[in-house]
């Protein structure tokens, strides 16, 4: 038993100035994890109001523009500061651990990271200001994000340029850190699964971020400086924009995503004391999603007056996602089968994700279909199905990734009860929500309205769904009261979950260097998923 | 070829048993229906094949003490990865050919449509017959014969939805768009705005009257 001799202080004693300037990779990735939480509730808090704002058709609470303003603002919030800039802080703390390095390639730049992503946070926060409301959605299309009703243009570039910078600094830092320090035995194909998921997200980004940069900044440039890429009175074309935007932002739902797949992975063996069915189809899959993404962006765009021959292509290459998808969510199933499944609370936020997630990807394939989608194209249906995804699978998971390794982060035990009942209270809740909101959307009703015609079926439907979001709300807070009380909790062992993943094997919270020997050492034939009995 | 291996449903008046012999109120929702009916059945049959192992395993081999404490060391399959490999690829590739077969059709109108130019604004839809009789939010239109609406813009991206025809296109500045439909049943619909638009899109509603050929024939001949 060794345990470091100098004693140093854990970062949860760090004052204010370290905070502020400092290069390590855990403190970091707490600063991520913050900035994302409280951006989380602040999103989450406009949705609310837009829920309330449609249980009923006119207008009761708010203006239009303001709920056009708060769409945008909960759209583009949740996306970037949570779906997104939370696996960030998986990323920052998870991958030096897991691979036994120190600290990052570059700490500095790292750093330099987050404070991009910082300034952007308060560039969001500028919107707050009643002039300053940004109301052209998150997708911005052009010609009426050029429009003056659609709010300051120059906000939303401005945001998206700091956040792009962010996300290219921290790609190539984690890349470099992944391929050039781990430690020897910890081989890309031994390696966590959750480090595939991370890094598959990250080389989408590296790809894929620039076409967004470049559409953001034609945009810029067609509004400020009066070019004409996308505006048809001098030439340009709309959907240009169109296909830039989504080329990056249809691959970034997989950038969401496949970190979540990462998280139900890790949590599924440990809790079923079995190693991961399939470990190398599902390495294989989780990549052959991250490159089949780039091939299948229109399909947001089947109505958008592009040819029907294109429709048809992105229709073919499109579906063929589902079969990833599938081999990941079967290699799930079959890990609990001869386990000893334990239902611990990140174990039921895994097992919710991953039935969420075929229920949102059930209700992805009609999507897929031109025939289809060719009635529920920007309808609630499309955003119930997104929500299945996005704020049940990726939430899901990142609620069960940041239980799982709460205890390694805080080194203190979150309160089981208390994360029990916010599970169910969510699952519960954003079930009723959604699952209404795909019917109301199968029943006619367009996104994106503020306001909606008497229809009785539509309005109780509507009615059902403000019930459902008011669950999940609590569901929710709930999860936040037990990641505060947690702190004071009771103290928690290096390794609570038994696992032989190496971020287990140091201390509960890690010291600053994070093991106490270098190069860390693992067993002959090691591997992250070594559970079961083995006869 | 196809039409042996998929179902196609009948041309609007043709054979419609697929959806119990019924004419829709508008077409081309037929085509919609039928690929939503096969996906429903698809996505239930998956749905359980998943979920029903699943709530299985989760009750059989839950954690015991003393009896059941640890998993089997089981790795993979690769008979039974290759199974779930393929069979969801042959599927797939099935549901996007279907869906290429019913949206061909969905998307051709049929020879003879009335031709309609749409113009989309903020925040109002304008129409103009062959005769270049304008109406404005409101959509006049014969039963029973089939109209092929000509979209564009002449400000931001919109696009126009009629809900019980079950189609819809966006209208682009500087392109024009087009889609068909057909009402059977005399009477007046809705039609939406369905891509964002700015401050008042959810106001941006368009009355489709469908009146009978004659008197349809007389409201076009009246000056706008």
């Amino acid at each position: 038993m060794q345990e470091a001799v100098a004693v140093q202080t854990p970062w949860f004693r760090a004052s204010f100035k370290e905070w502020i300037l400092t290069t390590d990779h855990k403190k970091i990735a707490v600063l991520y994890a913050v900035t994302s939480l409280v951006f989380f509730a602040v999103a989450g808090l406009m949705g609310l109001v837009i829920r309330l704002e449609l249980t009923s058709p006119g207008m009761q609470y708010v203006s239009h523009d303001f709920y056009n303003y708060l769409l945008t603002g909960h759209g583009a919030v949740l996306l970037l500061w949570w779906a997104i800039a939370f696996w960030g802080a998986f990323t920052n703390f998870l991958i030096p651990l897991m691979i036994g390095a120190r600290d990052v390639a570059f700490p500095r730049l790292n750093q330099l990271s987050y404070w991009f992503f910082f300034s952007a946070s308060i560039l969001v926060l500028i919107t707050l200001i009643p002039s300053q409301h940004i109301k052209m959605m998150w997708t911005g299309y052009p010609p009426f994000s050029l429009n003056d009703g659609a709010g300051p243009t120059v906000l939303y570039v401005l945001i998206i340029w700091l956040v792009a910078g962010s996300t290219l600094g921290t790609g190539v830092n984690f890349i470099t850190t992944v391929l050039k320090m781990r430690t020897p035995g910890v081989t890309l194909g031994r390696m966590n699964l959750m480090i595939h998921g991370l890094i598959g997200s990250i080389v989408i980004q590296l790809l894929g971020v620039p076409a967004f940069v470049g559409a953001v900044t034609m945009l810029f440039l067609d509004k400020y400086i009066g070019t004409g890429f996308f505006n048809p009175a001098v030439g340009g074309d709309p959907v240009l924009y169109q296909h830039l935007f989504w080329f990056y932002s249809h691959p970034a739902v997989y950038v969401m995503i496949l970190p979540a797949f990462g998280v139900f992975s890790e949590v599924i063996s440990a809790m079923s004391r079995k190693p991961i069915f399939g470990q190398k189809s599902m390495m294989i899959a989780l990549w052959a999603i991250a490159i089949l993404g780039f091939e299948v962006w229109a399909h947001h765009m089947f109505t958008s007056g592009m040819p029907d021959w294109l429709r048809i292509v992105m229709s073919y290459t499109t579906v063929l996602i589902a079969v990833p998808t599938g081999i990941k969510i079967f290699n799930w199933v079959a890990t609990l089968h001869k386990g000893a499944i334990r239902f611990h609370t990140p174990m039921l936020f895994t097992l919710g994700g991953i039935f969420m997630f075929l229920i949102g990807g059930l209700t992805g394939i009609p999507l897929a279909l031109p025939s289809f989608d060719i009635h529920v194209h920007d309808s609630a249906f499309v955003v119930g199905h997104f929500h299945y995804v996005l704020a049940m699978a990726v939430t899901f998971g990142a609620f069960s990734g940041a239980y799982f390794w709460y205890p390694k982060v805080t080194g203190r035990m979150f309160p089981e009860g208390l994360g029990k009942a916010s599970f169910w209270l969510m699952l519960v809740g954003s079930n009723i929500f959604y699952f209404t909101q795909m019917m109301v959307g199968i029943a006619g009703m367009p996104r994106r309205y503020a306001d909606y015609p008497a229809i009785p079926e539509w309005i109780t439907l509507n009615e059902i769904q403000t019930v459902g979001a008011f669950i999940l709300a609590a569901g929710v807070v709930l999860s936040f009261l037990a990641w505060i009380r947690g702190l004071k909790g009771p103290k928690a062992d290096r390794n609570p979950w038994g696992s032989p993943s190496l971020e287990w094997t140091t201390a509960s919270p890690p010291a600053p260097h994070n093991f106490d020997k270098f190069p860390v050492e693992v067993p002959e034939g090691w591997s992250p998923y070594h559970y079961g009995k083995r006869s | 070829m196809m039409e042996t291996l998929l179902f196609v449903p009948g041309w609007p008046g043709g054979p419609l048993a697929w959806a119990g012999g019924q004419t829709p109120v508008a077409y081309p929702a037929q085509f919609w229906d039928q690929i939503f009916n096969i996906w429903l059945v698809v996505a239930v049959i998956i749905y359980l094949v998943v979920a029903l192992p699943m709530i299985y395993f989760l009750f059989r081999y839950r954690y015991r003490k003393g009896v059941n404490e640890e998993g089997s060391h089981e790795e993979g399959g690769f008979g039974i990865e290759i199974l779930w490999t393929a069979v969801p690829l042959i599927i797939v590739i099935y549901l996007a050919t279907q869906s290429f077969a019913n949206y061909t059709q969905q998307r051709t109108a049929p020879p003879g449509a009335l031709p309609v130019k749409v113009q989309g604004m903020m925040w109002a839809w304008t129409f103009e017959y062959p005769n270049g009789k304008k109406a404005v939010n409101d959509l006049y239109v014969p039963v029973g014969k089939p109209v092929k609406l000509l979209l564009t813009s002449t400000d931001v991206v919109h696009a126009f939805h009629i809900p019980e025809a079950k189609t819809m296109e966006d209208a682009v500045p500087g392109r024009v768009t087009h889609m068909w439909f057909q009402f059977n049943k005399i009477g007046e619909y809705r039609g939406y705005c369905r891509e964002y638009c700015g401050t008042l899109h959810s106001m941006m509603l368009a009355t489709i009257k469908v009146v009978s050929q004659d008197e349809f024939d007389k409201w076009l001949q009246q000056p706008s």
